[in-house]
C-alpha cells in the first residue's frame, strides 16, 4: 500500500518536469502575485503594530484648541484649568511644528526642559547628550539621523535654520539620536520650549498643545469627559490616535491588497486554463493509466500532489521574496503608496510584521484555488471511459 | 529520482524557512526596544513618517488642506486628497506655498 503511494508520488513529481510549460506559467504568476500581496500585508501590519506601540507611549490625552473648526494655539492659562480637573496627574505644555529643508519636512519640538527627569538615561542618544534644564533658551538642540546626514553635522557643530518669518536661527548640536531609534527620531529637532517659541515666533502666553497624563486609577476617557466644560478644546485620547493610524494604513493597504487579490484570481484562472489545456493533452495518458489499472482516486491523487507541490513552492517562495523586498530593500515603489505624503529617510527601516494569520491567509487564497482548478479537470478526465478518452485524444 | 524530487524538496525548505521567519519576526517584536525615555519625554505620538490623519504627527496635512482646499467644507477633502499625490512632488505647490520655501545650512 505504501509502495503504491510512493510510486504515485514519484509519478506526480515526474509530471512536474514533463509538463514544463504549465509548471512555469503557474509558478511565475503565483510568484508575482504572492510577492506583492505578502509585501503589502507584512508592511501594513508592521506599520499598524509600530503605531500601536508608539501610541501606547503617547500622553494619555492631548488637548488642542479649536477656533472655527481649525486647530490654533492654545492659551497657557488652560493648563491651570486642566490641572484642576479630577484625575489629572500632570499637564505638560508643548510647542512643536514643522520646518522644511529642501524637499524634506522636519518636526521641531520644544520641550519644557525643567520637567525633563534628571535621572533618565537616554539610550536613544548615540553621541553627545540630551537636553537639560540648563539648556533653556541657549539654542542647544538634539537632532535625528536624517538631518545629521543631510547637513553632515555632528555633535559640537552649529546649524542655521531659516524660520517661516525668514529669520536665520543659529542652533548648536549637543546630541544625536541613534540609528536604532530612527523610526521615531529620524526627522526630529528637539530644543527647549523657549527656543522653539523664538523659532516659530509664537506669542507669549500660547503653546501648541498640552500633553495630559492622568492618575493610574482613572480612565483617560472619563477624565476627558470631565473636560467637556472647557470652551474651544479638542481632546485626543490614545484610542482615537490609534484608530486614525489604523484607518490610514488600513485604507491604503486595503486598496493595494484588493488590486493584488484581483491579480490572484487572474492567476487562479491561468492555472485553471493550463490545467484544462494540459488535461486535454493528458487525456490519452489518463486513458492509458486507467487501462493499466489506475483508479480515479489514483489519478486525482497524482494531480493533488502536483498542485500541492506547485502551490507551496510558488507561494512560499513568493512570501520569502516579499519579506526580503519589504524588510531588507524597504519595498521600493510600494512604500510610497503605503506611506502617502510622507518621505522615507534612508536611515529608516520599514517595520515588517510577519503574522501567522497573514501567512495562512495567503496560503488559503493561493493553494486552495490551485487545488480546485487542477483537481476538478483531472477528475473529469478520470471518470471518462478509458477507451473513449484515448480515441478522443487520438482524434 | 533526485532531479524530479528537487522541486518538492525546495518547496518544503521554503515553507520551513517561511515558518522560521514568522517565528523569529514575532519573537523580535515581542522583545522590541520601545525607547520609553524618549517617548515619555517628548510625548509625540508617532513614528517618523506622516499619516493622512490630522490627530497624529502629520507634516503636511494642515498646510496642504489649508492651501488647496481652505474653502467652506474643505476639510471634507482630507481623505480624498490623500489619494491625489504627494504635495512635495507638485512643483508649483512646493515653489509657491509659503512655509515650504524655507531652507537650512550648516553654520
Amino acid at each position: 500500500m505504501i509502495k503504491k503511494h510512493r510510486n504515485l508520488l514519484r509519478y506526480s513529481f515526474d509530471c512536474l518536469s514533463r509538463y514544463r510549460m504549465r509548471t512555469a506559467v503557474i509558478v511565475v504568476t503565483f510568484l508575482m502575485a504572492t510577492t506583492m500581496v505578502s509585501a503589502v500585508l507584512f508592511t501594513k501590519e508592521g506599520l499598524e503594530r509600530e503605531a500601536e506601540i508608539s501610541v501606547k507611549m503617547a500622553p494619555d490625552l492631548t488637548v488642542q484648541y479649536l477656533k472655527a473648526g481649525r486647530v490654533e494655539l492654545i492659551p497657557i492659562d488652560y493648563a491651570d484649568t486642566i490641572a484642576k480637573v479630577d484625575g489629572v496627574k500632570s499637564v505638560v505644555p508643548r510647542i512643536w511644528g514643522y520646518a522644511g529643508i529642501s524637499t524634506y519636512t522636519f518636526t521641531v519640538i520644544g520641550l519644557e526642559t525643567s520637567s525633563i527627569p534628571t535621572y533618565t538615561t537616554f539610550g536613544s542618544i548615540e553621541s553627545g547628550r540630551f537636553l537639560t534644564p540648563e539648556d533653556a533658551g541657549k539654542g542647544n538642540i538634539v537632532i535625528g539621523k536624517l538631518i545629521a546626514g543631510l547637513l553632515n553635522v555632528k555633535v559640537g557643530d552649529d546649524i542655521i535654520l531659516l524660520s517661516e518669518s525668514v529669520e536665520a536661527n543659529k542652533f548648536h548640536v549637543v546630541g544625536l539620536f541613534s540609528d536604532a531609534s530612527s523610526i521615531y527620531t529620524a526627522d526630529m529637532i528637539v530644543m527647549s520650549i523657549e527656543d522653539a517659541r523664538k523659532f516659530f515666533r509664537m506669542p507669549d502666553g500660547y503653546v501648541t498643545d498640552f500633553a495630559v497624563y492622568v492618575e493610574d486609577y482613572e480612565q483617560p476617557a472619563n477624565v476627558a469627559a470631565k473636560m467637556s466644560f472647557m470652551p474651544n478644546v479638542r481632546i485626543l485620547d490614545q484610542d482615537l490616535l490609534l484608530r486614525g493610524y489604523k484607518a490610514a494604513y488600513g485604507a491604503r493597504g486595503g486598496i493595494f491588497v484588493t488590486l493584488w487579490t484581483i491579480l490572484l484570481v487572474g492567476a487562479a484562472l491561468v492555472a485553471f486554463s493550463q490545467a484544462v489545456v494540459v488535461g486535454h493533452e493528458s487525456k490519452f495518458e489518463v486513458g492509458l493509466l486507467k487501462t493499466f489499472g489506475f483508479s480515479t482516486l489514483d489519478i486525482i491523487e497524482v494531480r493533488l500532489v502536483e498542485s500541492l507541490v506547485l502551490g507551496f513552492f510558488a507561494t512560499s517562495l513568493g512570501m520569502v521574496l516579499g519579506y526580503v523586498y519589504a524588510a531588507y530593500l524597504n519595498a521600493p515603489g510600494l512604500v510610497d503608496i503605503l506611506l502617502g505624503w510622507a518621505f522615507l529617510p534612508r536611515e529608516f527601516r520599514l517595520p515588517v510584521y510577519v503574522s501567522w494569520s497573514s501567512v495562512f491567509s495567503i496560503y488559503a487564497v493561493t493553494v486552495l484555488p490551485l487545488l480546485i482548478t487542477t483537481v476538478v479537470p483531472a477528475w473529469l478526465n478520470a471518470i471518462t471511459d478509458p477507451e473513449l478518452a484515448m480515441r478522443r485524444a487520438a482524434a | 529520482m533526485k532531479k524530479i524530487c528537487l522541486m518538492p524538496i525546495i518547496a518544503i525548505v521554503l515553507t520551513s524557512a517561511l515558518m522560521i521567519i514568522c517565528m523569529t519576526n514575532q519573537t523580535s517584536w515581542q522583545y522590541r526596544e520601545y525607547y520609553k525615555e524618549i517617548r515619555y519625554t517628548i510625548g509625540l505620538p508617532s513614528i517618523a513618517i506622516g499619516t493622512n490623519y490630522e490627530g497624529t504627527r502629520n507634516p503636511l496635512l494642515e498646510v496642504f488642506v489649508r492651501s488647496l482646499y481652505d474653502v467652506p467644507g474643505g476639510y471634507d477633502y482630507v481623505v480624498p486628497s490623500s489619494f491625489i499625490d504627494t504635495p512635495l512632488k507638485l512643483r508649483e505647490y512646493h515653489e509657491s506655498v509659503p512655509g515650504f520655501n524655507m531652507t537650512i545650512r550648516r553654520g
